[in-house]
Formats: C-alpha cells, structure tokens, sequence
C-alpha cells in the first residue's frame, strides 16, 4: 500500500507540483513549471470569459479597473523601474484619450495605438528636464507639464473641445459595434494582455536591469556600461505609450472625453496605486489598481445600503475612509499589497510545517 | 608582456587644488598593479579620471592601445575597462543575481543581434552563475544586494565587475572596511581571476601589508605627483615614500 502511494504522490510531483526548477532555463523561463502554465492558462481563460460571468455594471467596473492597472503599469516602469517621479501622468492620459477621439468607429483600434505613440513622443520631451534634475525637482517639472497640458486640453477648443469636450460613437470592429463594456472587454484585453507581458518581460531582462540600476545608483550604473540618457528616456516614452493607450481605452469606455477626467488627482491617484501596490513588481501595480478603484465602488455600494437618507452625510466621509485605509496600509505593510501576497503565500507554499 | 594602459603627464585642478601633477605610469598586461598614497593624494581621483568619470585637464590616457579622451564611461567600460568604488556602489534594490547580470551584459553584449531574447536570457544566467559560483555568492544570489552584510556587498561589487569579463579592473578600496579573513578571500579571489581570465588588476588600497605581498608594481602618489614607481621591495627603502607616506622616523 505504502509503495503505491508513495508512486503516485511522486508521479504526481514529477507531473504537475514541480516548484523545484532544475536548470537555470528553467528558473529563468515564464511560468516554467506544469502547474504554473495551468494557473496560467485558466487565469487567461477567467479574463476571456468575464464577460459571461458579470452584470453589466460590475463588467464596466472591471474594464474600468483592466485599464486602470495598465495604466499604473506604465507609471511603475518609470517609477518602481526607473526610479524617475512623475505627477503628469494623467496629461499622457489625457493626450492618449483626446487622440483618440478624434479616430473613432473603425479606426478606433488606430486611434489608440496612435494615442500611445503621440503621448510617448511627449514623454520623451518631458523625459529631457530628468537628464538634469532628480527627484522632488523632477516632481515639479512634470507637475509643470500636467498644468499645461490641463490648461490646453480646456482651451485648444478645435481639436479638444475646450471644457465641453468631446463626444464619440463607439468603437466598431469589422462592423461590430463595441457599445457595451462586455464588447469593449475585449479590445481592452487586446492591448492590456501584450502590453503586461512585454512589462514583466521587460522587467526581468536586460532593459529592466538597466532600469533598475539607474533607480538605484546612477554613477555605478554608468561605470556598469548603462546608458543613462537612453535608458531615461526610454522609461518615460514608455510609461507615457501605456498611459496613452490606456487613456484611449478609457475614451471608448466612456464614450466621450472631457479636461475633468485628467486633473492632477488623477495623477496623485495613479502614484498612489503604485505605492500602495508595492514597489518593484508588475503585480504591485494591478493591485494597487485594484485597491484604488475598486475601494471607492465598495463604500459607494456600502453608502447606497445603508439607504438613500444617509447618502448625503456619508459621501463625504467616504473620501475620508479611503484616505485613511491608504494610511493604515503604508504604516502596517510598507511593501505593499504585494508584500502582503508574499507573505501569504509563503504561509500556504510551507503550510502544514512553516519551519 | 604589452601594456594595456598607459597616462602621460596627466594634469587636474579642481579651483587651485591640484589632485594630479603630471602623473605618469604604465600598466603590464596581467599584472597586479597598486597605487597608494596618503589621504588627499588624489588616488581616486586618478581612478575617476581613468573610468571617465572626470576628464583630465592635460594628458592622456591610452588603453588597449587607443586614446581615452572624450569617451564617456559606458564607453570605456564596453571596451574592458571595470570599475568597483569606495563606498559601496552596488544596486541596493536588485538581488545579488540581478547586479552581476548587469554585468555579465556588458561581457555578451557583443552579439546582441543574434540571440532571441529568451535565450540570451539564460546563456548571461549561465555565466552570471559561474561569476557567483567563483566568488562563492551562489548561496545568496535572490536576495536583495542592499540587505547582505558589509563584507558580502563588497564581494557583489566585485562580481559584478568580473562578470563583465574586464580586460582591466580598477579597484578602489576594495578591503576597506573587512576583515583579515575576507581580506584574505578577496586577495584570493583576485588572484585566481589574475591567473585563469587574464585580467589586468589595478587597486587603490591602503592596507600596505596586503600592498606589498600581492602586487606587482607600485605607484605612489602624494599631492598628486608620483613619488614611486616600481616593484613594491623599493617603497620601503625610497626616501621620498618614507617621508610622505609612512612618516618620518
């Protein structure tokens, strides 16, 4: 009996619950082991099948939260990766999302991609003043270019629509009309989906290193043979393309863009998911996004429960419990929502016996 | 044996102070070749103005044959010229593992084109782990290079700079701070590297007992001029060193 047992539970091992990799190919792979690849696969199958398994406005939540998360991925690169502070996040956003209004139906698919290439030539301009300066001075000048952008969104009236801003018909593909955010799910997973892989990968290869070092030292990272004009630039350029992409998503998903949906809040906003995230990997940002949109939908659904006659009282103090959870949180898991997972994880990875 | 590098007459002011006087040496192919000098002498400066970080106001320096001037640090280090610091310069946030493929980077870069990605992914793995292996870091190559103690973060400095396969290693310091025992490691480590890659060493060091034992040639610096420039049996008995450096009897 005790053979045979002992066969299969090996069998099994071998097969599927490989945690040991054995060469460095291994180690160095995505998701290297049978079991990692499954959860992979079934995580990936869940996303396609959202739709099918929510209502419609917890569906327009979760698109909304798909392009938050891809948007705080661009912010990590340059802030968790490259160590640059930027409070303009929002502006390429906002860049990506006005560009894209204007290639709507069947060029929508164009118009974002085209969003994410203006917003990561400004990007490179806004990268420049990094080369100089660090830091909180570095916080100012992109701070600077989020006024400006702000003030041009309200008031270049012929391509932006000054403060009414402007509306669209929604996205079409191969006469399909995206109208409904069950259909947009899918364009949205169309650029979120790459555009995550090519983060992680990024990453945890040569670029990412580069970025790192420059986060954290520059001097070092320059005798090491980085290029820290190219490397500077680059992470600015991109963490502009994926905000500018995913403010084009965004303008599908609400169908019409507007200077209020790109205040500097919304780039404290998006920092603050990285934050409270964790520093230094691609799920500290989903979760960050999850945290900081979701949060608000959770007191808001609490608020309408307790009943109309208190909505009024308790939206203000709605801000006030989200501020203070993000408090609470940085003063009780300074790594993170990630660090968080971490630790959990290892909890369950080593359950029965921990030491 | 050829010389890999060569200053001449190199001159540097910072407004009045003058760190380096017409300093001149060369360096031998696979040799261990040491600068000391008292505090204030200009030994990093001479490092600094070797890896790029300054540019001299006259002089020149030629590696492998070709003039330095103009070119930036990058550049030099592309071309085999590593670098270790003082303090530690290592990338405190990355793992151990992380810091020496940076490196190993700089070593493989040569054919970027041809490898797919995944696999210069793991054959810069591959010689990263032969790096650690060597300088016996493999035990801690996923934790964070900042959270190690003093003496191991050392030892990934230098890995790092030995990953990238450096024709010439400039060391500044680098058993500043250990123990005898890892003294007695780094000595060792450097040795072999000297011995089985063939790379040049040139260190700025003040422990003189670990000068004199391991190197080959000396240089001497004080105020940034030369006063020695030898094998290390002379420093002792040269007037000048005496005087400057281990003070006057």
């Amino acid at each position: 009996m005790y053979p045979l047992s002992k066969q299969l539970t090996d069998a099994f091992s071998r097969r599927f619950a490989r945690a040991v990799r054995e060469t460095y190919r291994e180690d160095e792979a995505y998701a290297s082991t049978p079991l990692g690849r499954l959860a992979l696969g079934v995580f990936l199958l869940f996303l396609v099948l959202l739709p099918f398994l929510l209502s419609p406005y917890p569906m327009y939540v979760a698109t909304l939260v798909a392009i938050g998360a891809l948007s705080a991925l661009g912010l990590h690169l340059l802030v968790g990766g490259a160590g640059q502070i930027s409070l303009g996040h929002a502006a390429f956003m906002g860049v990506g999302a006005y560009t894209a209004s204007h290639l709507y139906g069947p060029l929508a698919f164009l118009g974002i991609l085209l969003g994410g290439g203006i917003a990561a030539l400004l990007g490179l301009v806004l990268g420049l003043p990094s080369l100089r300066i660090k830091g909180v001075y570095l916080a100012i000048a992109t701070l600077a270019f989020q006024f400006l952008a702000d003030y041009v969104f309200k008031n270049w009236e012929g391509v932006t629509g000054g403060i009414r801003g402007r509306t669209l018909p929604p996205a079409e593909l191969f006469g399909l009309a995206l109208d409904t955010p069950e259909k947009l799910w899918y364009l949205v997973l169309f650029f979120t989906l790459p555009l995550f892989f090519y983060g992680k990968r990024l990453l945890m290869t040569r670029a990412g290193r580069a970025f790192m070092a420059v986060r954290d030292n520059d001097l070092s990272a320059r005798v090491a043979g980085v290029d820290l004009v190219r490397v500077k630039l680059m992470a600015f350029a991109l963490s502009a393309f994926y905000a500018g992409v995913a403010g084009g998503l965004l303008t599908q998903l609400y169908k019409a863009v507007t200077p209020e949906y790109f205040p500097l809040t919304v780039s404290i906003q998006y920092l603050a998911m990285v934050i409270v995230g964790g520093a230094g990997t691609v799920l500290g940002a989903v979760l960050g996004a999850f945290f900081v949109l979701l949060i608000p939908e959770v007191l808001n659904s609490l608020v309408g429960a307790l009943g109309p006659q208190y909505a009024a009282t308790l939206a203000a103090w709605r801000n006030v419990a989200f501020g203070l959870l993000i408090l609470a949180f940085l003063i009780l898991e300074p790594l993170g929502l990630v660090g968080l997972w971490g630790r959990m994880r290892n909890y369950f990875r080593t359950w029965p016996l921990p030491y | 044996m050829g010389v890999i590098l060569e200053a001449k007459n190199l001159h540097l002011a910072f407004k009045g102070v003058k760190a380096l006087v017409g300093v001149e040496f060369r360096v031998a192919e696979g040799e261990f070749f040491a600068v000391i000098g008292p505090n204030g002498a200009g030994k990093t400066t001479l490092l600094n103005v070797l890896s790029g970080v300054y540019e001299p106001d006259e002089g020149e320096v030629t590696f492998l044959g070709q003039n330095l001037r103009g070119k930036s640090p990058q550049e030099r280090a592309r071309m085999g010229l590593a670098r270790t610091f003082q303090g530690l310069e290592i990338f405190r946030g990355m793992s151990v593992l992380d810091n020496v493929k940076l490196g190993a980077e700089l070593a493989l870069s040569t054919y970027p084109l041809a490898l797919p990605r995944a696999q210069r992914e793991w054959q810069i793995r591959a010689w990263a782990e032969e790096v650690l292996d060597y300088l016996h870091l493999s035990p801690f190559r996923h934790a964070p290079a900042g959270m190690l103690p003093y003496g191991l973060q050392k030892r990934v400095e230098v890995a790092r700079a030995l990953a990238s396969r450096p024709k010439l290693l400039l060391l500044d310091e680098p058993m500043a701070g250990l123990s005898l025992e890892e003294k007695q490691d780094l000595a060792r480590f450097l040795l072999d590297a000297q011995e089985e890659w063939g790379v040049t060493l040139l260190w700025v060091e003040h422990d003189l007992r670990a000068v004199l034992e391991l190197s080959d040639r000396v240089l001497v610096l004080s105020y940034g001029e030369v006063l020695y420039h030898g094998p290390p049996q002379g420093v002792r008995q040269d007037p000048k060193v005496a005087e400057a450096y281990l003070g006057q009897a």
